[in-house]
């Protein structure tokens, strides 16, 4: 079968992608542009928004080796990072206004999007392939997008290499499990695996994924590129890399190790199992010592990974309840993280500096921006009723159920409790210059329109969900199913 | 036929010799040509597993991802490119603003 639906969200996105550097002739200003770049997010949303309700469309490949294939998964993922490209887009409207080569950037935003969207959709490693490199390829140049920033260079340098790396870490992986399986599509794979067990090759091949995919999610050990990148990057890219970027390394090892590996999952599910919590741990420790307030956040989202990967090995055990789990971090860390990164570049852009101690007083300057990094950084921390506090909840309860027929499993929930406490320090931190500590100035802050509603919609994405999350709940647990044909 | 070890052999030498570059060198452009030697490397492994196999999967793998290495050299050129006009180096052990 060869159906083009499967991929209209995408080359709607692309189309505008391609449209803007043209507009870009006509309408000088960044806002213009901007608008336009909405439109398409908003249009492609309609779209995935639209398969949602009325039923999805059929796939491109055959039916024993499907290539792309629009699902609940599909969908779900789609319109996280859609809504995240929206919120990306909308702050950085003001914030590269002066900024030259303006109609590249939305262009890279939208083509990574699209990017990271096929990756959602596909069900081949090669398309998988193609996916993550036309994500990374968009990101590696949007983070070299302050070309005079020898801070920014100098993290792209870092980027484009340890991307490389990891490409080609996982290209050999894929490579071998070819060779082993004589196939690369996820469905394919497993069946063959299951026939004929496990060996040296299929060992190695594992491992190189896990390496590969790992430097993409930023878990730990492979996660020292990170803080430089969101450091050295624009800061609305920060808020897309860590909220999207990450996101899309977590989709693929969820498709390729639950779709394709789940034949030999006692050959993985203790190795993913220990580098879950090794990277909670490791990023929640080195955030308590950061003094750059981007640098903290890295470390959190290196900490918050760890927690979204808690979901591959719980799902050995329970299904698809973990892999919902997952997908609800997923979408509840979108929001909140991207909201205080975008807080962050908000204030930098009235000039106010990255490091922690520069927020001091922040509460008499700007009442808004306060308030809503306080919601922003008690929702990572995990408190009631925000949404970051019941994904964690959800977390938790799957590592119990799992504990019941495999005991280690529980450990991964205690990691979990005991480093939601740990980081309660430095994202309270955060609140205490802000609120307690007197500042220098007492100046007034006015912040753009565009990045405080930029912002609105998070904190206000990040108390919803915390308080009705059900429906969005069962749409995680729809996309998850797909994951577990046998079940749905 | 030559037997499919052989091949096996010299992605595997390939894909060492490729991470090792990436490890120890210290000139940007080096270690991007070290990670095209390990992308080849892979690239190897598909057409001789393609050829075992009988089938074009692999082949067909290895013309995408040698299209997708030549667009992901352009990139990493330009970025590094960029990092010489504004630090006026390409030595990986001497950028270093960035560090906890």
């Amino acid at each position: 079968m060869f159906d083009y639906g499967a991929i209209y969200p995408e080359i709607i996105l692309i189309l505008f992608a391609v449209a803007i550097p043209a507009l870009h002739l006509l309408l000088k200003s960044s806002r213009a542009l901007a608008g336009i770049s909405l439109v398409g997010v908003a249009a492609s949303a309609g779209m995935v928004v639209y398969y949602l309700l009325n039923g999805y469309p059929g796939m491109i490949g055959s039916e024993n080796s499907p290539l792309i294939v629009f699902d609940a998964l599909a969908a779900v993922f789609s319109l996280v990072f859609l809504s995240v490209a929206f919120v990306a887009i909308l702050a950085s409207a003001r914030y590269v206004e002066n900024d030259r080569h303006l109609a590249e950037y939305f262009t890279l935003i939208l083509m990574a999007t699209a990017g990271m969207m096929l990756v959602a959709s596909a069900q081949d490693l090669l398309t998988i392939y193609i996916g993550i490199e036309i994500a990374s390829m968009a990101t590696y140049a949007l983070v070299a997008f302050r070309k005079r920033d020898k801070r920014g260079s100098e993290a792209a340098v870092k980027y484009v290499i340890i991307g490389g790396l990891s490409s080609a870490l996982s290209l050999y992986g894929i490579s071998l499990l070819f060779g082993v399986t004589g196939t690369t599509s996820l469905v394919g794979i497993n069946e063959a695996l299951a026939a004929q067990g496990i060996d040296l090759a299929t060992i190695l091949s594992v491992g190189l994924l896990i390496a590969g995919f790992g430097f993409k999610i930023a878990i730990a050990p492979f996660h020292m590129w990170a803080p430089d990148v969101y450091e050295g990057a624009p800061t609305p890219v920060s808020a897309f890399l860590a909220a999207a970027s990450k996101k899309m390394g977590l989709v693929v090892m969820f498709k390729v190790f639950i779709v394709g590996l789940i034949a030999i999952k006692a050959d993985w599910d203790i190795v993913v199992g220990v580098v879950a919590i090794l990277t909670m741990t490791i990023g929640n420790v080195i955030a308590l010592s950061q003094t750059n307030i981007k640098r903290m956040l890295a470390y959190s989202s290196i900490a918050q990974a760890g927690y979204m990967l808690m979901a591959l090995p719980l799902a050995t055990v329970v299904g698809d309840f973990a892999i919902t789990a997952g997908i609800f971090h997923i979408i509840t860390h979108a929001f909140m993280k991207s909201g205080a990164f975008i807080v962050v570049a908000a204030l930098a852009y009235v000039a106010i500096g990255e490091s922690v101690a520069d927020y001091k007083g922040l509460a008499k300057r700007a009442p808004f921006m306060a308030f809503s990094m306080a919601i922003f950084m008690f929702a990572l921390a995990g408190i009631p009723p925000l949404s970051g506090f019941m994904s964690k909840v959800v977390l938790l309860s799957a590592s119990v159920q799992a504990a019941e027929i495999t005991q280690w499993m529980l450990w991964l929930g205690v990691a979990l409790v005991l480093n939601s406490a740990l980081s309660l320090y430095y994202y309270v931190r955060v609140i205490k210059y802000m609120y307690v500590e007197k500042g220098e100035s007492t100046a007034k802050i006015k912040v753009p329109v565009s990045l405080t509603v930029a912002i609105a919609v998070c904190m206000v994405a990040t108390i919803v969900l915390g308080l009705f999350f059900d429906p969005v709940l069962d749409l995680c647990s729809e996309a998850a199913r797909t994951l577990f044909p046998a079940m749905a | 036929m030559i037997p499919i070890e052989y091949f096996l052999a010299l992605s595997g030498i390939l894909f060492v010799i490729g991470a090792l570059g990436v490890l120890t060198k210290k000139n940007a452009i080096v270690v991007l040509m070290s990670v095209e030697v390990m992308l080849n490397a892979a690239n190897i492994n598909f057409v001789a597993f393609s050829a075992f196999y009988g089938s074009l999967n692999g082949a067909i793998f290895a013309l995408v991802s040698i299209a997708i290495a030549a667009a992901e050299v352009a990139v990493g050129l330009a970025i590094i490119m960029n990092l010489y006009k504004t630090r006026d180096t390409i030595s990986l052990n001497k950028i270093n603003l960035l560090r906890w």
